[in-house]
């Protein structure tokens, strides 16, 4: 159970059914009372009729025959009586062969008696006194037909309230729907977060939904903002710690030093250690990943740019092509793809001789990225060698390795793989899977 | 060549200036970036060095209203920020080319001499090429078929500036823009003097002199 809709759609269902039965329950019981007392009413007028027809006749008390209605003369009519004197019984001939359960209380028997013919009765007992006898009436009604127009009502109603119950459900369902809408609006934008295809939710109409919304959307920007300050924190810790360095350089090549080679080199050896390590620990350090929805790489925006700048870096008759289909948006942090891509095409472009191609494409849940060049290549057995060699920084050949160390990085941090292969080009192709779907 | 350096920096910019002067440059240094834009649309620079972080005007918001008003002198990024997205920002913003802090002194050198020649629209070859003659940047000296000729700071700075402009009158004026920077005294006197002696090392034929318009380096 775990849509609103279904918990809205089981509860209301159950609370209509229970209250629609007791609803149903209680006036029936009200009606059934109100019918019972109306035929009380109706017996004891009866039995008062009944006790005027006594008269005096020449046998002493008798039934006037003239007073009495046509029902209690035609048998099994549905109205009974039975007159008990101390002595004798009268009963009514539409008893016929019946015999009348007598009362032991005055006023209507609680429940019903069962009559003849599967008949069941009213009973109702008067108690008179008149030409110094003591006389109990007791009148009788079928009470059966009001009972089975009772049981068709019953069933009336219970199909008239479970169409209701239908309705209802229905058109809950409808209204719950529209009322959802709103959150459906907000799931798909989730999803569409998720995808790095926008970078903050839409404000909802509803009121219920605007604190949720409001929160994701300072969460939002609270990560943006921390990313973007550590990033600048970290650019101003870079900045710090490499124009000293850069001066350090400078020093370093003083010809003062040249006298003492030996000290000049280890000082040279050491600057550069400390610079790489600054490097790769900063690049690391900046990383986003996969922190903030909203961050992607749009391939038509950027590869044109990138690409652009390489040649201008390089200044060589290079010919640098990039292919990704349109509208096509990697879904990581803009600044760790152009970081990767620049890395590798930077080398791809050190080591061409005219041609370096960039090709993105999705295959199978994953973006691959492959960079090739016309260069010499790398041969099969060192290509190992190369892409492990930025791994362990303490093990990395001074000078080499520092931009793939990076993009080693970066391909993990966003759980992709890469992988050096030769290119149809003749040089050496850089393979890049990267997962579409986040996890 | 004039170089305008701009780096809030005090010591990077005494080593910077140093290395720079040593390979026959003449340099400013500002170190505000308010200065800097102005002094540096105003000055016949033929090359600026711009750091980014920079108090009063960041150097890439210099360098959009330089590149915004026309102002075509080649500028070299210096960058403690190594990201391409940073790299992409410089270049976009109008920078020729980027450096990150920290370099090797030849790798600037490099650097600016690949720039300042392909201003002049030259290849890029390790020499410049002019004249019938070879420069040497690296050693400061010139070759003239086969015969090392060894140059004084100021006639190397003279004869780079004249063997970029092959073939074009330069004037006296120019000159003194170019090969002196801000803070020294102009004289003319020197200029002709230094030609003199170019003249005397390299042949009477190589520099021509236009009367009241300026010196021209003959095209081979």
């Amino acid at each position: 159970m775990n849509s609103i809709q279904q918990r809205l759609g089981i509860g209301l269902v159950g609370l209509l059914i229970i209250t629609g039965l007791v609803l149903a329950q209680i006036s029936f019981w009200l009606l059934d009372q109100g019918l019972r007392r109306y035929w009380q009413t109706h017996l004891h007028h009866e039995a008062e009729t009944l006790l005027a027809a006594l008269v005096r006749g020449a046998n002493g008390v008798e039934l006037d025959q003239q007073r009495l209605s046509a029902s209690y003369k035609r048998p099994y009519s549905g109205a009974y009586f039975v007159v008990v004197f101390p002595e004798q019984q009268w009963r009514s001939r539409s008893s016929w062969d019946y015999h009348l359960p007598l009362p032991k209380t005055r006023g209507l028997h609680a429940g019903l008696v069962d009559g003849p013919e599967a008949e069941e009765l009213l009973v109702y007992r008067a108690d008179f006194r008149r030409y110094g006898n003591n006389i109990q009436i007791i009148t009788a009604q079928d009470y059966t037909p009001i009972l089975q127009s009772f049981h068709r009502w019953q069933w009336i109603s219970a199909g008239i309230g479970m169409i209701a119950l239908i309705l209802l459900v229905l058109v809950q369902r409808y209204l719950v729907q529209r009322a959802l809408l709103p959150l459906e609006k907000v799931r798909v934008q989730i999803a569409q977060l998720q995808q790095g295809q926008r970078s903050l939710l839409d404000q909802p109409t509803l009121d219920e939904l605007k604190p949720l919304v409001e929160q994701i959307n300072h969460l939002l920007h609270h990560t943006e903002d921390t990313l973007s300050r550590s990033r600048n924190a970290l650019g101003n810790l870079g900045h710090a710690l490499k124009t000293p360095l850069a001066i350090l350089f400078s020093l370093a090549n003083r010809h003062e030093l040249n006298a003492h080679p030996e000290l000049r080199d280890q000082f040279r050896q050491q600057l550069q250690s400390m610079q790489e390590r600054i490097s790769r620990e900063l690049g690391r350090a900046r990383l986003a990943g996969e922190v903030l929805p909203g961050a992607y790489f749009d391939c038509a925006k950027e590869l044109p740019d990138l690409c652009s700048t390489l040649q201008q870096i390089h200044q060589r008759n290079l010919q640098l092509e990039w292919r990704a289909e349109p509208g096509m948006r990697l879904p990581w942090d803009r600044e760790d793809i152009l970081e990767l891509l620049g890395n590798l095409l930077d080398n791809a472009c050190k080591w061409a001789h005219q041609k370096v191609a960039i090709n993105i494409v999705l295959e199978h849940a994953h973006y691959v990225i492959t960079i090739d060049d016309d260069g010499p290549g790398i041969a099969p057995e060192l290509r190992e060698q190369v892409l492990t060699r930025g791994a362990r920084l303490d093990e990395q050949i001074q000078g080499h390795g520092l931009g793939l160390g990076i993009v080693r990085d970066i391909v993990e941090h966003c759980r992709g793989k890469l992988a050096l292969e030769t290119s149809p080009l003749g040089g050496l192709r850089a393979l890049i899977l990267l997962p579409a779907i986040r996890t | 060549m004039r170089i305008l350096i701009v780096e809030d920096n005090v010591a990077l910019a005494d080593e910077l200036t140093a290395d720079l002067k040593r390979a026959g440059y003449a340099v400013d240094w500002l170190a505000d970036g308010r200065d800097a834009l102005i002094q540096g649309a105003v000055e016949p620079y033929d090359l600026i060095l711009l750091d980014v972080g920079l108090p009063g005007k960041s150097g890439l918001e210099i360098l959009r209203e330089w590149r915004a008003t026309q102002m075509h002198c080649p500028v070299l990024i210096l960058t403690a920020r190594d990201h391409w997205a940073e790299r992409i920002e410089g270049l976009k913003a109008g920078a020729d080319d980027y450096l990150t802090k920290p370099f090797h002194p030849e790798e600037l050198q490099l650097r600016i001499q690949a720039l300042l020649r392909r201003v002049h629209g030259r290849v890029n070859q390790p020499q410049i090429h002019a004249g019938g003659l070879q420069l040497d940047e690296a050693r400061q000296c010139v070759v003239n078929d086969s015969e090392h000729i060894e140059l004084t700071a100021a006639e190397f700075s003279l004869l780079r500036y004249l063997m970029l402009h092959e073939g074009k009158i330069i004037s006296k004026t120019q000159l003194n823009d170019h090969l002196y920077n801000g803070e020294t005294e102009r004289d003319s006197n020197v200029i002709e003097v230094h030609i003199n002696h170019l003249r005397r090392k390299l042949g009477k034929d190589l520099i021509e002199t236009k009367r009241g318009q300026g010196y021209r380096l003959q095209k081979n």
